[in-house]
């Protein structure tokens, strides 16, 4: 008796622990995916900026973001460039009211960074733009976003993956440690 | 079967467990917004540091630098490397010189006082109606009636002024500050003017002496040019001359540079001439100086050594080992420091110590006595030395008698800088309209009716012809390295705006439309230079390589060699010894003031960086202290960070005490630089300033300010305060531990 009281008492602990450690694997990866949407997610922004909108009236990434070719940030445009045009362009819209409240009070527009790399991180946008690596290879597509999310993680096996899938002179200089972290 | 876990417990650890990974902060994201400018410079790209050379204005050496800036705004400052005077160094002040830009509570427009003079009420002016106001305030006024006071300027804006009240036909610009007072430039100038005839000021070479004699000259924290001194100290300790030299200090207080001398002879305040005496005549009585000092003995003829020896608190050995000490030094240099200027005798111990380096044959010699090199251009002239105190009691009289109706202020802070016995408040009171140029309201700003505030120095034109000088002749050139901030506007071009406006003479004295093109032409004359460190095909080219470099200099060092024509009128010298305001009886102390390293003379009390720097040997900051030795301090019955009364016969003040084995007993230190009214909420109603202690007395041969000349007593309050110190000590000069 005693034997298979013990047997069941030892089977009901490895079932309780089992399930205590199912429950949490399930947790866990619920908390995962709830991060991983939520970093993905388009950030509040102090304005309603659309680039979907922007983009289908023609204009070209680097007529805002001017900068990226030549310096190591792509720059978001001042409020003086907004407003070259939306002095006259869609003033009806709340928005760009709203924009033109910034320009008058002679103050800045606090957006919030959508993508970012950490401090330890040398990154440059110019010499990428330089090997002829289109934005929305890194950004997404950008061109049919209302509110601009992240896309990719942009983490370091990221960088890596295309990094060592260049030409083979190039892979070694491409994968050193101090191409990024000088 | 029932394995022991409810379908509540399998949900609530199933939350619990997703909102600890959800919180986990390897995957939260960190809000950081991403500011545009409003209008960007255009020169500018974003992430790329552009560096522009320019000159400080902290205090008036003139060291170069050059500033970090990022999407246009400045975010570092660093020494010029290629700039002769400092060669890539730079001091706290000059590294703090940030904060001015960027401090809160700078004007950001023209404003007119409009609940009256010190009620700082202030209402906004636009720049036309603030311009139209003084130009008609200056059409209507007399010229002889309108008088302009400055402090520290660039030499730019001093000749821009210059012209202009001469083109308005009124009195020429009075100049004073107590900086360059505590430095002692009045005396030693004029000092230069009957020794050397010339009124540059004297430079030491010390990085090529090996012995230094430093009479009172705190040369390695605030005296003249320190970030150039304390270049050349290292060379001299680093032996450069074949050891590491020899360096004595007579000074009351051990300042820094005393501590780092391998001698302080703690000597009675003003008794630095004396001590010079008596080392002059031991070395030509003794021939230690050989033929040519035993035929300068007639100097020395009056000369008793040992009542010196008394006079000064010096036993007579000191003095003779001493002598015997400096005549033997392959190159020693006697530096005459702010110290023994600030006494009655001030010029006299002036004249005796550089009567050491006449008979030691130190005169343009390598590691000996220069002058300060001359502008290279006439178009460059560099500003006059300082007025004295004499002469501002003069412009006070003026005011008071009411015949002065307008009075324009820049860089002055009369209020704050003069002893409250010289009455200057009063005499202020009494002018009709004042204006001030101030970027800050400072004391004598809350007493103007209307501000116009110049830009700060880093978002400003101009040029210093360096002075003192560097090793060759150099014009420090000053350039904006960031737009102005605000709605300020510069001095220069608001004298040319008006001269414009007023036309007639005001024109042809002034032709330039533009500060800049003033600038341009005054520089311009240098274009094709044999002496220039640089070359340039054109005069555009000249004008960007002056921005470039930031400034014009000599390529190969020029020295400017003393003629020595003063001392035959010297003979024999004059025994004067210092003469006290306040009688020894009911005064027993003598009031030791000292600029700071951090706060110099207070015109940089307005930045936390240099409020939060301590002083150097007490490690006190953020307030007004009193220094008292051991012995004083047991005397009284005080310890550290008792409050005591420190009474002149001109005025008081309540500071804490600091027990310090580094002044002598008979001596009171403290610091200038607190107690502003005004001045920003870094400085405003902080410390004490003791500038009221201060009897209004002169060395009568100077007319400059005897700050050193008065006396006091103290009185225990029985109150503490305790100060902020970095170190604690226990009053015999060791680290307590707690």
């Amino acid at each position: 008796m005693s034997l298979s009281k013990l047997t069941t008492q030892r089977r009901q602990t490895v079932w309780r622990f089992a399930l205590v450690l199912l429950v949490v694997v399930v947790g866990v990866g619920i908390g995962i995916f709830v991060t991983r949407a939520r970093l993905q997610a388009a950030p509040e922004q102090p304005l309603p900026y659309s680039h979907r909108t922007h983009v289908e009236a023609g204009i070209e990434c680097l007529y805002c973001h001017a900068q990226a070719p030549r310096s190591p940030i792509a720059g978001i445009p001042s409020v003086e460039r907004c407003m070259g045009c939306h002095a006259n362009m869609a003033t009806d819209d709340e928005g760009v009211q709203r924009l033109a409240d910034y320009w008058e009070r002679g103050e800045p527009i606090p957006w919030v960074r959508v993508d970012k790399q950490p401090d330890f991180v040398y990154f440059s946008h110019q010499p990428h733009l330089g090997a002829g690596i289109n934005c929305e290879t890194c950004h997404g597509n950008v061109a049919a976003m209302d509110e601009t999310r992240p896309v990719l993680r942009m983490d370091m096996g990221w960088c890596l993956k295309c990094h060592t899938d260049q030409e083979p002179e190039h892979v070694a200089r491409l994968a050193d440690c101090v191409a990024c972290h000088k | 079967m029932s394995v022991g876990i409810s379908r509540r417990q399998f949900l609530k650890l199933s939350t619990v467990s997703a909102a600890l990974s959800a919180c986990s902060p390897a995957t939260k994201r960190i809000m950081q917004s991403i500011e545009p400018q409003v209008r960007p410079p255009e020169e500018t790209l974003p992430g790329q540091p552009v560096w522009y050379a320019s000159t400080c204005r902290m205090c008036p050496a003139g060291c170069g630098i050059i500033v970090r800036t990022v999407n246009g705004r400045a975010k570092k400052i660093e020494g010029n490397p290629v700039h002769p005077l400092n060669r890539g160094k730079l001091c706290a002040r000059g590294q703090a010189g940030l904060q001015e830009l960027y401090h809160p509570d700078r004007l950001q427009n023209a404003v007119r006082q409009s609940g009256g003079r010190g009620s700082r009420q202030f209402e906004p002016l636009y720049w036309d109606d603030a311009l139209r106001e003084l130009r008609e305030r200056l059409q209507s006024s007399v010229p002889a009636r309108i008088a302009f006071l400055g402090g520290i300027m660039p030499d730019s804006l001093h000749l821009l002024f210059n012209r202009w009240l001469d083109a308005l036909g009124a009195p020429p610009p009075v100049m004073f500050d107590l900086l360059t007072t505590l430095d002692g430039r009045t005396t030693a100038s004029q000092v230069a003017t009957t020794l050397y005839g010339s009124s540059l000021l004297p430079v030491y070479d010390i990085g090529n002496a090996n012995a230094i004699f430093s009479f009172g000259a705190n040369l390695l924290e605030v005296w003249e040019s320190p970030v150039a001194y304390g270049r050349a100290f290292g060379q001299f300790r680093q032996g450069q001359t074949g050891g590491r030299g020899f360096f004595v200090q007579f000074e009351p207080r051990l300042s820094a540079t005393a501590a780092l001398a391998d001698e302080w002879i703690p000597i009675r305040p003003g008794t630095e001439g004396l001590v010079a005496l008596a080392l002059g005549r031991i070395i030509v009585e003794e021939g230690l100086a050989g033929a040519f000092g035993r035929a300068q003995a007639d100097l020395y003829r009056q000369v008793e050594v040992g009542a010196l020896a008394e006079a000064s608190d010096v036993s007579a050995e000191t003095i003779m080992r001493l002598a015997t000490t400096l005549a033997q030094s392959d190159r020693p240099v006697a530096i005459p420091g702010g110290l023994p200027a600030g006494h009655s005798n001030g010029y006299q111990a002036h004249l005796a110590i550089h009567a050491l380096n006449h008979i030691l044959r130190r005169l343009g010699l390598p590691g000996g006595v220069f002058l300060t090199p001359p502008s290279p251009a006439e178009t460059l002239p560099a500003a006059p030395p300082p007025d004295s105190y004499r002469n501002i009691l003069s412009l006070a009289a003026k005011m008071r008698d009411g015949e002065v109706d307008l009075l324009l202020i820049h860089g002055a802070n009369p209020l704050f800088e003069l002893p409250a016995a010289a009455g200057f408040a009063e005499a202020l009171a009494r002018v009709p309209f004042i204006v001030s140029f101030s970027p800050f309201v400072d004391e004598t700003a809350a007493h103007s009716d209307l501000i116009l505030p110049d830009h700060t120095y880093l978002e400003s034109w101009g040029y210093e012809v360096v002075t003192p000088g560097a090793d060759r002749p150099t014009v420090s050139g000053q350039q904006p390295v960031v737009r102005p901030l605000y709605d300020t506007r510069s001095t220069a071009s608001v004298l040319l705006d008006l001269a414009a406006e007023m036309g007639g003479a005001m024109v042809d004295y002034l032709p330039w439309s533009d500060e800049t093109l003033f600038l341009e032409d005054s520089a311009g004359v240098l274009f094709g230079s044999s002496l220039s460190a640089y070359g340039a095909r054109t005069p555009g080219e000249f004008w960007a390589k002056w921005q470039q470099f930031g400034g014009w200099w000599s390529e190969r060092e020029l020295y400017e060699e003393p003629d020595v024509v003063g001392f035959e009128a010297q003979r024999p010298l004059e025994i004067v010894g210092p003469t006290y305001e306040g009688d020894a009886t009911t005064y027993p102390y003598h009031l030791h003031l000292y600029p700071t390293v951090g706060l110099g003379d207070g015109r940089t009390g307005h930045l936390p960086w240099l409020q939060e720097l301590p002083e150097t040997m007490s490690t006190a900051r953020w307030q007004t202290w009193v220094e008292l030795n051991p012995q004083t301090a047991h005397r009284l019955g005080v310890e550290n960070n008792d409050v005591v009364k420190v009474i002149s016969p001109y005025g008081e003040l309540e500071a804490a005490v600091v027990v310090f084995p580094g002044i002598r007993p008979d001596v009171v230190g403290i610091p200038v630089g607190q107690g502003h009214q005004d001045y920003g909420r870094y400085a405003a109603r902080r410390g004490k300033n003791p500038m009221t202690l201060l009897a209004p007395t002169t060395d009568h041969n100077t007319g400059a300010l005897a700050w050193g000349a008065t006396r006091v007593r103290l009185e225990p309050t029985g109150q503490t305060y305790t100060l902020a110190r970095l170190e604690s000590l226990d009053g015999e000069g060791r680290e307590r531990i707690r």
